[in-house]
Parts: C-alpha cells; structure tokens; sequence
C-alpha cells in the first residue's frame, strides 16, 4: 500500500517544540535506554524516523508518543544532541492538535500569541459577564444566598453548562483518536471483546499513573519524584472538578468550614500548588533535562494553572474571614482564570489527562490482539519475521 | 596599469579577517586606482560592473575574498563588455594561500599585494635559498616515525629519532593482526624497527622529550631532555636476571594494562633498543633515593645497571622536523553507561588486541577474567589467567565516545574495521561462540575493507545495525541492550565479555608539543596540516611536518603513506637547497619587497 509523505512535516513539527529530529542519524541509543520502549513499541527512534520521512499517516495512527513521559534519559545520552525527549513531547502536541476536530489547537500550539490573546478576550468577557450580572442581580456585600453577588446556584448551571461543552468537545476528539489509532492503525482485526477485557486499564492508568513511575533512572530511587509530583496535580485536579462541578453549593456556603467537603478541597489545593510550584521552578531552574526547552503552552499551563490556585485559596480566605467584598472581587478574578482554562481544555496540552489513559487502555487492546493473532497466525504455521 | 580591487566574501568568512582594513592598505599599494568592499555574498550586476570598470578606465581587476574564484566569470564578462582584457582578472584568494590564523591579516595583505602587482603568490613569498640542515628530527617512533625515519636515512641523510617510552613500536607494536588482510603487525613492524635501531644514518634517543625549539625553517636548534634510562644500552643482553629479582610490581603499557611487569623491565621482548630499562617512577631505589633495594644492580652479571644515572639534556641542529607524535585512547570510564571500570570483562579495544595477541599475557588465548583474593590488600581483583574461560558470547560496540557530541564528534575511522577484525579473530579461536557486533553505520571505505566487512558477516558474526547504549549486569553474566533496526526489534544479549571500540584522541603530550613549536592544532586537538587537500603533510610552519595519527585519525597504510610523503617532502627541501618551507616564514615587507622584484624584472 502506497503511503504519503508529507515532505513539510517536519518543518511543521518545528513549531510544536521538535527542533533538532533532522540531526538524528538512527543509532538506536534512546530506544535502548528507554524504560517504556518493548517489542511493539519500539521509540522514540523510530517516531524520529518517521519524522525524518515525513510519515503523516504513521504517527497520526500511533500511540507511542502518549507512552512516553519524558524522563530525559534518551534526550541526556543523545550522541547528535537530536534531543528525542522533546521530539516525542511534540508529537503529542501535534497529536492533541491532530484529535482536535475544531482544529483551534493547532493555533495554540503553533502561536503562542494566539493562545494568550484567545485567553484574555475570554477572561475579559466571563470578567463582565460576571460583574454585570453580579451587580445587577446582587450586592457585592453578599457572598451566598439571598442577593448574593454570584450565587452558588447560578455557578453550579454555569459549571455545568461548561462541563457539558466540555465532555462534549472531549468525548468528540477521544472518539478520533479511537478512529485514528484502534480502525486506520490497526492491520489486524480487534475483536470487541478484548475492549471489554481490557477496560480496567483505564481508570487504573487514570488514578495511579503506574507507567510514570518507571522512569527512573536508576533503581537506587525509592520514588520517582516527578511522577509523584504529577500524581498529586492530577488527582488534586480532578478533586476540584469534581468538588466545583457537583459540590459547589456546599463549597461555598456559609463562613464556617464545612469539614466533610472542604477537607478534600485542602488536600487537592496541597497536590495542586505543590505541582504547580514544583513545575514552574523546574521549568525556571531547567533543573531536569525534560525541562530544558519549555514551549509556550507549557508556560500558559502551569502559570494560569498557579494563578486559578491562588486566587481560589484568596478567596477561600476572605470568605471564611468573613470579608465578603474582597471574596466577591477576587471570586470575579479566580472565575477570569477558569472559564478560559475549562474552555481551552480540549484544545491544549490538559487534555493528555483524557488521552494517556486512553492510550493505555487502547495499547492493551493492542498488545493483546497482536499476541492472539500471532497465536492464530503460528496455528496456520505461516511465519512472521 | 590602473587597477581596480575588488572585496567579494563568501558567507563563512572567517571573522579573523578585518576587510576594512586590508581595504584601506590595498588602497594605498601602488598602481591601485580604486577599492572597493562588495559586502558578504554579494549579488553582481554586470552592468555596473561594466560602469565602473569603464568610468576607472581600470586595465585589471582584482577579486579578494576567501573563494573569489566564484564571481570572477562576472568579471570576466564585465571586462570583456567595457573592452579590457579578461587575462588581466587575478584572483587573490585568502583561503588558498592559507590567510587563517594569528597573521591571517597580514597574510591576506601580501596575498591582495601580489595579485595586484599580477605576481603569483606562491613565487613572491616562498623564499628559498637558505642554507639547510641536513639532519632531520622525527619526534615519535610509531610506525610514522619508524617509516619517514626509515626513508629519509635510506636516502643517505641524517635523522634523529625521539621517542618517549623506552622503545620505538608505538601501538602498532601492541596489535595483533592488520585489517582487512589480517597479517601479523608484528611482522610487518619488527623489521623496520631493528632496521632503526641498526641504521648508521638514525641517531635513536629513548625516553626523550623536547624541551624547547628555536630558529628558523632549515636550521632549528632543538633542546631534548633524554630521561635517565638506568640500564647501559650496549651492554644489557636482556637477560632479565633483574626483572627476576625486583620486588615491585607495575601495570604494563605495553600490554594496555591488562598484565603486570617490574619496575625494571623491557617492554616487550623485540623492544628497540632491546635493553632493560628502570621506571624511575616505581622503582624502590629511586624513590628511597638510594636507601632501599638496589637487588637488580648486584644480580646482573654485566653490570649494566647504574641507577643513579643522572637524566641528560641534549642540543642538536636540524633542518628539518616531523611530527608522529600518534594518539591514545579516550578515557572510556566517564562513559558510565558501558560500565568499564565496573564490569571486569568490559574491554576497551586495545585491552582486547593484546589479549588476542600471541605474546600477551594469555598467550593469545581468548579468556574471560578470573578473580582471585589479594591476601595482602583484602581486596577481589580480576585478572587474565591462561587457564580462564573462554566466553560463550562477545558483543562488539562501535562509536563508543565517537560521533559523539558530548565526547568526540568526529569519526575515529578504525573502530569499525577493527572491530570487524576482533569478530573475525574470536570466531577463529573460540569454537561456537556467538558475536554481537552493535553498529551505526559501518564505515568501510578502503581498499579491501567491504570484501572484509562481507566476509565477517557470512562467517556468521551477528552485526547488528543499531547502537547499544547499556551493559548491565544480571545474575553473573552481562546484559547489552540494543536495537536491531534492520529487524525492528529491540534485543537483549546475554554476554560475557564486551569490547569497547573506544574512539581516539590525541596524545596527552600534543598540546605541549604544539605550544613548544608554534604549530596550531584543530578543533578536536590533531595538529592542523597547512591544506587538507593541497599539502596534507605539511604545518603552517615551514620545516615542520605532520605524519599519522597526530593529524587525524587514519589507518596503517593511510599512516605510513603519510610518513613516507613527508620524507619526500623532506628531502625536497634537502636536495633543492631552497624553497624550504612556505610563505609563512616571511614577513608582509618581505613578500612586498620580493614581489616588487619579481614584478620589476
């Protein structure tokens, strides 16, 4: 079967991040030292490759860029300094932006320009949106209730209204990726059983992040450091989703602490600025090699994602402390950070939280239709090589 | 003649080279008429050209730049256009005639000076006529050395031949078989080593250094510090009754470390000159200045030891200098992920080659270390016993430390071949053993060297076209991880030796000897030759010469080629009596002078 090749594509991917794939010269190092490459997923030399050649249609279909979680040690023994690391964090950028169907990724990505301006224009119009209803409906005096200045009641709809959007959105792209990978990737047929066989990989990859964790370099660590850093983002993350989008009115009710929600709004408010902290000061540092090269959507993520957390815990102070005005106000800013951060979601690097999992889940349905047709094809005694 | 020059420079132009400045000299140089800068890769216009030419009433145009070559049909129909005579173009090109380096203004001055007076460059600042020594010094007794020693004293003339260690040989003398004919090196080496130290015309000095070099091109004065060698040289029989009786044992060089010898010792049974010598370093006496042992002096029956000699400097005059001063190994154990150092049966290429080698310490055998408790130190050490095992299987890693950007980025050109050769030589005496030759791309481009790389692969050596970047070690036996890319898959080899094909620098002495002679090294530390394509052998200093390992890695025959092209180039500047060395030895006023000269007659 003839395959295209996209001689420009490498240029293209010169703008998510990977700058140096033409200096690769195939020795196979990075592949030998990655922790996570086996006999079907051999990479990130061969990712390298395909960009070398300009194969489109390969890596649109594979899911090897979402097996790697960019420890380094490929880009950190590279002989050409072709840097892989960075080369398969690209692909996953190009990816998202591949899954995207609205195709408003690929500006993102591309600009980061385009990003900050798209955010802004949405912070500013949730900002007067905001402030117009609040004071026309409420008193700025008022934190909940009766003339409350943004009643809880009304955030719940509009969390859920933008929740809804936004499975939407995700639940559209994830269906892609599926198509991509699982129908045009696969050369073998997948029998539906093997979907179901297979599923507990999903929330078990989605909550435990194993595969991370068998970065390390060397066996002397007791934890990988990164990966709990990461665990405790993501699992603080989706505390506070799931707190803002079926809790909130018991988030914000009253001064007085409500111990039995507000006790997991703390431990994710710790896993989230310990991450964000941790992030940005590697990034700052360029401690680990992994953060050497930060693109523009690396710094939107963490830097909007630290501001959405302290404005939140503002908040949270004036409001138990009883100064319900500075509540309202920074309330108003900590809602300018999240409406374009929700949004955004599904166009940026945030959405790897639905895609990792989902590669996982989908390389086990992989790996296991590859061992039973090789089982069938062996029982026909036709030889593979 | 009214002259117009003309500054075009490619894109690389080096930054050492001021234009303005050679614009504001060539300005005033007679006969110019205009000067004029283009600028960095100029776009030309015939038309103005054509103007210009026409509007100076210019009879010839001169082109400045690093490659003007490249705008002169430009000219050329410029000045056939407006009339003038196309013959009347002339070329000053500074990166011909070598306008590079710390005179590189002044040297792209005479360059734009000759060219407008239409003399030719070469003939103006070549001076010739001085008188020359005709006595020759070789610095290094490698095989480069041996070979252009050998040729210049054939030819009748006078060499001295220094050499650090106690014996000329170098690494060729360490090596087992030659690729890709896999004939015995020592073979070919021995003779020509016996042939120098017999030789009437080579003056040999052992255990020597330059100290300091001065004079001109045809006459240096060289100060050498010869090392006290300890052992009378004409009256040692290499007995080795002392070798016997000395108590301290020392790492061998010439067995690359793998086997141990005496603080008095010779280093390999055919040495040059074949005498014992003393290791000041490790030597009892020495090191007590006298009050401990002394056991070597009262066992030999020739009393031919005298260790308290004392280290001598000596003056000679030559005319000319080579250098074959060879290479080394890169320090492979900060290469941590091959484990050498850690692992004991991670070999480094040369540890292999005297393993492999009959007159090693294994007599040739290919053994696996063995270990044995120092009761003395408490400590395990693992060494080659003769009676050792043979492995069951050998990976071979290419490019380790080369082509490399965090060690060497260039090719040290012999690992693949030599590897090939370890392949074909383990196959030969291991019977069932399984080899593993892991490599990026194999660079076999000599003569006979892809008949070679064919033959290792159908004698059924595993080549496996991918690197490896890991040896660890589980259970006792060695894993290398790689992967097959030919094959698409990632592969996992239980080993029990891996030899390093470890890329090479240069020898830990070159920086000194570079400063002590004025000659300029590259980038990667060889000495720079004046032109790589032009004259390969020569430095930008005349009289002074590179031959072998010290300009870049090659091969033997590439090696002794060289050496022998430079002792062509020596005796060149013997018989000829003039032309010796090149432009570098002459000032800017001198070439102007001696081109006004040659421009008046």
């Amino acid at each position: 079967m003839a395959i295209r090749v996209n001689p420009r594509f490498i240029d293209e991917l010169d703008r998510y991040g990977a700058e140096d794939v033409q200096l690769c010269y195939q020795c196979g190092d990075c592949s030998t030292v990655c922790p996570h490459a086996d006999d079907i997923y051999k990479f990130p030399r061969k990712s390298m490759r395909r960009l070398q050649m300009g194969l489109e249609e390969k890596i649109e279909t594979t899911l090897e860029p979402w097996l790697c979680y960019y420890c380094g040690q490929c880009s950190e023994q590279c002989p050409r300094e072709a840097d892989p690391g960075e080369t398969m964090m690209s692909l996953r950028r190009w990816l998202i932006s591949r899954y995207d169907f609205t195709g408003i990724a690929k500006h993102f990505f591309k600009s980061g320009t385009t990003e900050v301006l798209a955010i802004l224009t949405v912070s500013i119009l949730t900002g007067s949106f905001l402030l117009y209803h609040g004071f026309s409906f409420g008193n700025i005096n008022i934190y909940d209730g009766e003339g409350a200045f943004l009643p809880s009641s009304f955030i719940h709809r509009l969390d859920l209204t933008l929740g809804l959007v936004l499975v939407l959105f995700l639940a559209v792209n994830a269906s892609r990726m599926w198509y991509f990978t699982m129908i045009k990737g696969m050369k073998i047929p997948v029998p539906w059983l093997l979907y179901i066989r297979e599923f507990y990989e999903l929330p078990w990859h989605f909550f435990t992040q194993k595969r991370y964790s068998d970065c390390q370099a060397n066996d002397d660590q007791k934890m990988y450091m990164p990966w709990m850093i990461h665990l405790g983002l993501m699992l603080g993350y989706v505390t506070m989703l799931v707190l803002v989008m079926v809790f909130i009115e018991e988030l914000q009710s009253g001064p007085a602490i409500q111990w039995s929600v507000h006790i997991f709004g703390y431990l994710a408010t710790v896993g989230l600025l310990t991450g964000t902290v941790y992030f940005i000061r590697n990034r700052i540092n360029k401690s680990y090699i992994q953060y050497k090269k930060s693109h523009s959507t690396d710094w939107v993520f963490v830097s909007l994602l630290f501001l959405i957390v302290i404005t939140g815990i503002l908040q949270h102070i004036f409001h138990r402390s009883g100064i319900y005005d500075w509540a309202n106000i920074s309330y108003v800013i900590h809602l300018m950070f999240v409406i374009p951060w929700l949004l955004r979601m599904p166009f940026s690097k945030w959405s790897h939280l639905i895609y990792r999992p989902l590669a996982m889940y989908f390389t086990g349905i992989q790996r296991a239709a590859y061992l039973r047709h090789e089982l069938i094809t062996s029982r026909l005694s036709v030889t593979i090589k | 003649m009214r002259t117009g020059v003309f500054f075009c420079q490619a894109e690389n132009s080096s930054d050492e080279l001021n234009i303005d400045a050679i614009a504001k000299y060539s300005a005033n140089l007679p006969e110019v008429e205009t000067v004029q800068v283009m600028g960095i890769k100029p776009k030309l216009e015939i038309k103005t050209l054509c103007d210009r030419i026409k509007s100076d009433k210019l009879d010839r145009v001169v082109i400045a730049g690093d490659i003007p070559g490249y705008y002169k049909p430009f000219f050329t129909k410029a000045m056939r256009l407006s009339g003038g005579n196309p013959d009347e173009i002339r070329l000053a090109s500074f990166q011909e005639h070598g306008a590079k380096g710390e005179y590189a203004v002044d040297r792209a001055k005479a360059i734009v000076a000759c060219a407008t007076m239409g003399v030719p460059f070469g003939l103006a600042a070549i001076p010739g006529g001085n008188p020359v020594n005709h006595a020759t010094l070789v610095i290094g007794g490698g095989i480069a050395g041996i070979q252009s020693a050998l040729e210049i004293a054939n030819a009748g003339k006078l060499v001295y031949l220094i050499e650090q260690s106690g014996t000329i040989g170098g690494h060729m003398a360490m090596f087992d078989k030659t690729f890709p004919t896999l004939d015995c090196a020592a073979c070919i080496l021995t003779p020509k080593m016996v042939d120098v130290g017999q030789h009437e015309h080579i003056r040999l000095l052992t255990k020597s250094k330059i100290i300091s070099v001065s004079g001109k091109p045809g006459s240096y004065r060289v100060k050498i510090k010869q090392q006290a060698r300890r052992v009378d040289v004409k009256s040692c029989v290499a007995c080795g009754l002392c070798a016997d009786i000395c108590p301290e044992r020392v790492e061998s060089e010439f067995d690359a470390g793998i086997s141990k010898r005496k603080a008095i010792y010779i280093p390999f049974p055919q040495a040059v000159p074949n005498a014992y010598l003393i290791d000041e370093e490790h030597c009892r006496y020495v090191l007590t200045d006298g009050e401990k042992c002394g056991h070597c002096v009262r066992k030999c029956p020739k009393d031919c030891i005298h260790l308290d000699e004392q280290d001598s400097i000596i003056d000679i005059e030559v005319g000319n200098i080579i250098l074959a001063t060879g290479y080394e190994l890169l320090d492979v154990s900060k290469i941590a992920q091959y484990g050498y150092g850690k692992y004991p049966n991670v070999l480094t290429s040369l540890e292999f080659e005297r393993l492999t080698n009959a007159s090693g310490s294994t007599g040739g055998r290919i053994v696996t270390k063995s270990n044995r408790l120092n009761k003395r130190t408490n400590i395990e050490e693992w060494f080659f016993s003769p009676e050792g095992i043979p492995p069951r299987s050998v990976a071979l890693i290419h490019c380790v430390g080369s082509r490399n950007k965090n060690y060497n980025l260039y090719c040290s050109r012999v690992c693949c071949m030599y590897s090939l050769k370890f392949a074909h030589l383990i196959k030969e005496k291991i019977p069932n053993v399984i080899v593993y030759e892991f490599y990026i791309d194999m660079r076999a481009f000599g003569k006979g060297f892809e008949e070679f790389a064919e033959r290792i692969k159908q004698e059924g050596t595993f080549i496996i076209r991918g690197h490896s970047a890991s040896v660890s070690m589980n259970n006792g036996r060695m894993i290398v991880r790689g992967e097959d890319i030919f094959n698409d898959r990632l592969v996992e080899f239980n080993v029990d030796m891996v030899v390093l094909a470890v890329g090479l620098v240069p020898s830990p002495g070159t920086e000194e000897l570079s400063r002590i002679l004025g000659i300029s090294r590259d980038r990667d530390g060889w000495f720079s030759e004046l032109d790589y394509n032009g004259s390969p052998t020569e430095t930008d200093k005349g009289g002074i010469y590179v031959a072998g390992m010290c300009q870049a890695p090659k091969d033997i025959p590439d090696t002794v080629a060289q050496a022998s092209a430079v002792a062509a180039g020596v005796l060149r500047s013997l018989t000829s009596g003039k032309g010796i060395g090149h432009m570098s030895s002459l000032s800017l006023s001198e070439i102007e002078s001696r081109a006004k000269t040659i421009h008046a007659n």
